[in-house]
């Protein structure tokens, strides 16, 4: 701790210099070193372990490198927003059509190409080409089958008695405020209040996730919920064990079976343009369609007539025709949903 | 070798005045000693030398640098000055050499600063003790490092606060002998604050006695002892007994110590007032002679190598004592007869001063 | 500053303008402040662009009192359990004989940690139901209380023997002796404690989202992520900048009052005194107890699923997340720290302005992480070259916790003799010379201290991480968060088990006792 003669003074400082640069260099590098040219940043709401095969599939096909940051949809959504135009992000595959649309309206996607948008049906699609389905996800409510023994009819049927506390929801995911974005196109926004405030007098259970619900359905605290389809089998594969629950969907025609999309959209800032087509190409092939279909148990939008296991198809599901990419409709839906406290 | 020259200083801690108006000169190389009672400003005086306060008014000059004008100062680091303080205040996280060669500057080589750290040992008598850790020292160890920390800087001027203060009595008397030695054959200009009178008369060269802030008289040892210009200082520097006296004519007083006569430069012109006398300056004897004054024992104290005894005087009942050296025959109870030996010290009884 | 040239060229000061050095501290020191303000910009920009209708309806709706009632209820609830358990917990430890003290003092930190999701987690897998309110208080009593202790036990070894012994001696018992006697003393470092876990309480979101609680901070996450206005969502968190503000002032204002001095300057060292059999077996009970709840149940758990999980383990990855995990965290502390040394050094001294920045960066405290996440990814997306690196993620680290450190490294300098700096300069040296060898040594324990802390805190972050982590780059919290949020639990017990094992570390080298607290004056 003394003084330190002339020697060796330089010595330590040249020492801290150099680490000091070493370790700004090291931290730098995280973005800088990135090979721009043929590597594709994807911003995934899809979480890795079901989306995580396709990428490996498609980056051996192609030869394109993938750098992918898992995270919940409407989180990245957001932080796309915040990052505006300095997104580093070429390509944003959503869960759900609410963040996709939110982010269209901010203007900050590109438009794609028609070879890819005519894969689809208009409604599979953005009304303005800036993002296209992936995936189809029916809306269904999953239930235990030993403890319920009269299955709803309807949506509306979950305000009865017999369901008072027995019924869980997830107001901040994308998919149920689709649903209730659907209640306000079709049935009007006081009506779509009026069931939600039942639905709160009836003691609804409120989760944040879809795997919650599923998960609670099978430890027992509820009975039923209002899910996407596949949850069974992403919660029974998680937990590596069948669990006691069982899909079940409302009449046909009911508000209540609303299909849902995953999707995915360019980033208008994005150099890659090109390989970020390849890819969304490439989950829009049979062979994809078929894997998601096999896999993830999802409805692909390519193959309509398409069946996972166990489910009906679309044409049997007779779901409502909703355009989902209205944001002005959700936003009032959140708002909605803010003010009855659900949010 | 520096001298201290103090004009008119004033300090006010904590809008309080500390220090008023104090005057003190020291001459270089000598020891001097700042004594006085507890809260008379004495530790501010000290830190304000060493440029730790900064006062309101007044001036310090070392030698011929002013130091210190109103409230323009010299800060610390460049007043050279050394400052060995209660407690040793040695560095914890550094080891006894490194303590010791703190205050030398980078550009001087390690030889060189091991050398000036082995004679700096040497000469406070710690020789070998380089690489031992403060907190291994014992009280009395740790105020000599201090002092070979200061002094190895080779300052104009060493500042000492009550350095002796906590050690043991039996070690006290040791180290400050050491350490004053020490010092005065360094030639070093240095300035002691304590509480401690022995401490002060023993060692210094020159005693400042403060009260209330400010100096009240400073002078040699034997100055200050014999001729203290109050009764207050009096009392600092050793015990005192206070005897009322009564004019009777022009050079005649009455006191309980019989009719004394004192020729005074200036006659008191009270016909009332009070003689300070140093109990040693009382001699009993048990030969009472006719007229002679008589006392008796009521006390007696023992400390060894003297015993200070207090009588009552006569029928006045006046209170006043004596030291006695050697054995005594006397016992408490004991009828004596009494003479004084000294000089006369008058009080007025207006003021606290002291006409000689 | 006024010079007066003498003969001999040597120029007076006077010495009422402040030097060049403390100007050189407030600068920095302000700038300190002007990053940790960035959330605050941040989300004031956010609530002006909002919408005012919405805010309108956030604000007034009936949901609103009642996130408000909870989030005061368990703030109110948490810290004072928490500060009984862990002040008891710290007075058993340092009083009561029970053989291995140090051992077990060791223990009782250790569950800090252990993030407040990693316990949601493990006791929701022994109760499956667990929800609501009481669950939120159960589990954050058991992520706050080390806290408690570890402050307590610091401020417990500081605190004079002797006037303990005399009390005792004058006949008052145990309880009396510590409230009249211990307390006192210790009440300013415990307080400061109990500050920091009602900002937690106010903060944390992983625990309450999981067990169902309407926090504000999970309100405030909801209305980010549910819907994509953000002005609601400002608003709310500006209220609960609000709330935290008014906590800091009222622990600053009933700490002024009770500033106890130490009167003895040697203090003797902790040996415990009580060994009567009963608080014996007492202290033996709550610390066992503790012990299980906070440390023994969590870890088995974690141990359990790990072994479920064994044969998939990606070892590779883990190795990977884990050097990751440290590399941004250590890189996160040193940078807290050099943030925090001006500031601290300001505020030791006394000035007005240090301790106001101190102040006011405990307020980030209390911000939930997303507030945080997104006010850097605003700011960072805007800088490409630092965007999505490990510095911008390490320097949001230091930012969310400078606070920390800047308590820890105001209490170091502080405790450094002010008689000793004195002297330094009546050797020669100026004051920076001063500072550089004499304080600085002698406080670096307690930096060190303040740099493991926040490394600790760095590596358990998640809200902020998730955001601004470089696109591939794994933390072990972020990576146990992806395994959990698709039910995995098996497989992120790995990554969760080597979180606790890697930040047991810290936790058990901040414990220590140091031994700059053997000497010099006590300052509670």
């Amino acid at each position: 701790m003394g003084d330190a003669t002339v020697p060796r003074a330089p010595f330590r400082k040249n020492l801290a210099a150099t680490v000091i640069a070493i370790l700004l260099g090291a931290t730098l590098s995280g973005c800088a070193s990135s090979d721009q040219e043929q590597s594709l940043t994807i911003y995934s709401g899809r979480s890795e372990s079901f989306i995580a095969p396709f990428f490996k599939e498609f980056t051996a096909q192609s030869g394109i490198e993938l750098k992918i940051r898992y995270g919940d949809s409407s989180a990245l959504a957001a932080q796309i927003l915040e990052e505006g135009e300095n997104s580093p992000a070429d390509l944003f595959i959503s869960q759900d059509a609410g963040s996709l649309g939110a982010v269209s309206v901010s203007g900050l996607f590109s438009q794609l190409e028609s070879s890819l948008l005519d894969r689809v049906e208009t409604k599979f699609r953005s009304s303005n080409n800036d993002w296209v389905g992936l995936t189809g996800r029916a809306r269904v409510f999953a239930y235990a089958p030993d403890r319920v023994s009269k299955l709803p009819t309807s949506y509306q049927s979950l305000i009865e008695n017999q369901y008072k506390g027995k019924v869980g929801i997830a107001p901040t995911n994308a998919s149920f405020q689709a649903f209730v974005t659907t209640l306000i196109q079709y049935q009007g926004l006081a009506a779509a209040e009026i069931w939600l405030q039942k639905m709160v007098e009836n003691d609804v259970k409120l989760y944040e996730k879809n795997s919650q619900i599923v998960s609670a359905i099978d430890s027992g605290a509820i009975d039923l919920g209002l899910v996407n389809h596949y949850y069974l089998w992403e919660v029974s594969e998680s937990l590596n064990r069948q669990i006691n629950v069982q899909n079940g969907f409302f009449e046909a025609g009911d508000l209540g079976n609303l299909i849902n999309i995953s999707g995915a959209a360019i980033l208008n800032q994005s150099t890659n343009k090109s390989a970020a087509s390849e890819l969304i190409k490439y989950l829009l092939s049979d062979s994809a369609q078929l894997n998601f279909v096999a896999d993830t148990h999802e409805h692909s939008v390519v193959l309509v007539d398409a069946r996972p296991e166990g489910l009906p198809s679309f044409a049997e599901i007779k779901a409502p025709a909703v355009d989902l990419s209205r944001l002005s409709d959700i936003s009032q839906t959140q708002k909605l949903l803010i003010k009855l406290g659900l949010i | 070798m520096t001298s201290l020259e103090i004009n008119d200083l004033s300090v006010d801690l904590n809008s309080r005045r500390v220090l008023k108006n104090l005057n003190l000169q020291i001459p270089s190389g000598s020891f001097a000693a700042i004594l006085g009672p507890s809260g008379c400003g004495k530790t501010t005086l000290l830190r304000s030398i060493a440029g730790l306060i900064t006062p309101s008014g007044g001036a310090i000059r070392f030698g011929k640098q002013l130091v210190s004008v109103s409230s323009l100062v010299l800060p610390p680091h460049k007043r050279n000055i050394g400052y060995v303080p209660q407690e040793g205040g040695l560095f914890p996280h550094l080891s006894v050499a490194e303590n010791v060669s703190f205050s030398l500057a980078r550009k001087i080589s390690d030889q060189e600063k091991n050398q000036i750290v082995n004679e700096m040992l040497e000469l406070v008598g710690m020789k070998g003790f380089n690489d031992r850790s403060p907190q291994e020292l014992s009280g009395g160890q740790q105020t000599r490092i201090a002092l070979a920390r200061a002094l190895a800087m080779k300052p104009a001027m060493v500042l000492l606060d009550e350095p002796f203060a906590a050690l043991d009595q039996a070690l006290r008397v040791d180290i400050s002998e050491e350490v004053v030695a020490l010092l005065k054959k360094s030639g070093t200009t240095s300035i002691m604050v304590t509480h401690d009178r022995e401490d002060a008369l023993v060692s210094a060269d020159v005693i400042a006695l403060m009260h209330g802030g400010t100096v009240v008289q400073s002078g040699t040892p034997a100055q200050v002892y014999l001729n203290p210009i109050s009764a207050e200082v009096a009392l600092s520097t050793g015990d005192i007994d206070v005897i009322p006296a009564i004019k009777l004519a022009n050079s005649q007083y009455s006191t309980a110590l019989n009719e004394v006569n004192f020729n005074l430069a200036n006659q008191p012109a009270a016909n009332l007032g009070q003689i300070l006398i140093r109990p040693e300056e009382i001699a009993i004897s048990d030969e009472v002679t006719a007229g002679a004054v008589t006392a008796k024992i009521t006390k007696i104290n023992y400390y060894g190598h003297d015993a200070l005894f207090e009588l009552k005087v006569g029928q006045s009942l006046q209170s006043i004592r004596a030291r006695i050296t050697g054995p005594s025959q006397y016992r408490v109870g004991d009828t004596v007869s009494i003479s004084h030996n000294g000089p006369i010290r008058w009080i007025s009884s207006e003021a606290q001063e002291l006409n000689l | 500053m006024k010079t007066k040239t003498l003969d001999e060229n040597l120029h007076l000061e006077s010495i009422e303008q402040p030097g060049s050095g403390s100007k050189l501290l407030a600068l920095l020191s302000f700038f300190a402040l002007i990053f940790a303000a960035i959330p605050f910009f941040y989300l004031i920009k956010g609530a002006f662009s909002g919408e005012l209708d919405l805010i309108k309806t956030v604000l007034l709706r009936e949901k609103s009192l009642e996130i408000f009632a909870t989030t005061i209820a368990l703030m109110s609830c948490v810290s004072v359990v928490s500060t009984l358990l862990g002040v008891s917990l710290a007075w058993c430890l340092h009083n009561v004989n029970l053989r291995s003290n140090s051992l077990l003092a060791a223990l009782v930190i250790l569950p800090i940690a252990i993030p407040s999701y990693v316990y949601t987690y493990s006791w929701m897998s022994i109760i499956p139901n667990l929800q609501g309110f009481a669950a939120a208080v159960f589990i954050l009593i058991l992520t706050t209380t080390p806290y408690i202790t570890l402050a307590a036990l610091a401020a417990l070894r500081r605190s004079d023997r002797a006037q303990l012994e005399v009390a005792q001696t004058l006949g008052l018992n145990k309880w009396r002796s510590f409230y009249f006697i211990t307390w006192p003393q210790i009440r300013n470092t415990v307080s400061a404690g109990t500050l920091l876990v009602a900002l937690y309480v106010l903060s944390d979101f992983g625990a309450v989202s999981l067990l169902g609680v309407d926090t504000f901070t999970r309100a405030i996450e909801n209305l980010y992520r549910g819907s994509f206005d953000r002005g609601a969502a400002a608003i709310l968190a500006l209220v609960l900048v609000a709330i935290s503000a008014i906590l800091i002032t009222i622990e600053s204002n009933t700490r002024q009052r009770s500033k106890v001095i130490s009167t003895s300057s040697k203090l003797m060292p902790s040996i415990a005194e009580s060994n009567s059999g009963r608080s014996r077996f007492l202290a033996s009970l709550l610390i066992g107890l503790y012990l299980i709840f906070a440390l023994i149940t969590p870890l088995l758990q974690l141990l359990l699923r790990f072994i479920s999980a064994l044969p998939s383990i990606d070892y590779g990855n883990l190795f990977r997340t884990a050097l990751s995990t440290i590399f941004a965290s250590l890189l996160g502390s040193i940078i807290a720290l050099l943030l925090a040394l001006p500031v601290g050094l300001l505020s030791s001294q006394a000035s007005r302005i240090g301790s106001l920045t101190d102040k006011s960066l405990l307020i980030v405290h209390a911000l939930p992480g997303i507030v945080m996440g997104l006010s850097l990814v605003a700011i960072g997306s805007e800088l490409p070259i630092v965007y999505q690196t490990v510095a911008l993620l390490a320097f949001s680290y230091a930012l969310l916790f400078m606070a920390k450190a800047v308590g820890f490294v105001r209490t170091s300098f502080l405790r450094v003799p002010k008689n000793l700096m004195e002297i330094s300069s009546t050797l020669n040296q100026s004051k920076a010379q001063s500072i550089r060898r004499v304080m600085i040594p002698l406080a670096t324990p307690g930096l060190l201290t303040a740099t493991l802390l926040v490394f600790l805190s760095a590596m358990k972050e998640l809200p902020a991480t998730l955001m601004l982590r470089p696109t591939g780059f794994e933390t072990l919290a972020t990576e146990m968060w992806s395994a959990t949020a698709i039910l995995q639990f098996n497989e992120a017990a790995p990554y969760a088990l080597l979180l606790v094992l890697i930040a047991a570390i810290p936790a058990f080298l901040i414990n220590r006792p140091d031994k700059s607290e053997e000497s010099g004056v006590n300052i509670s």
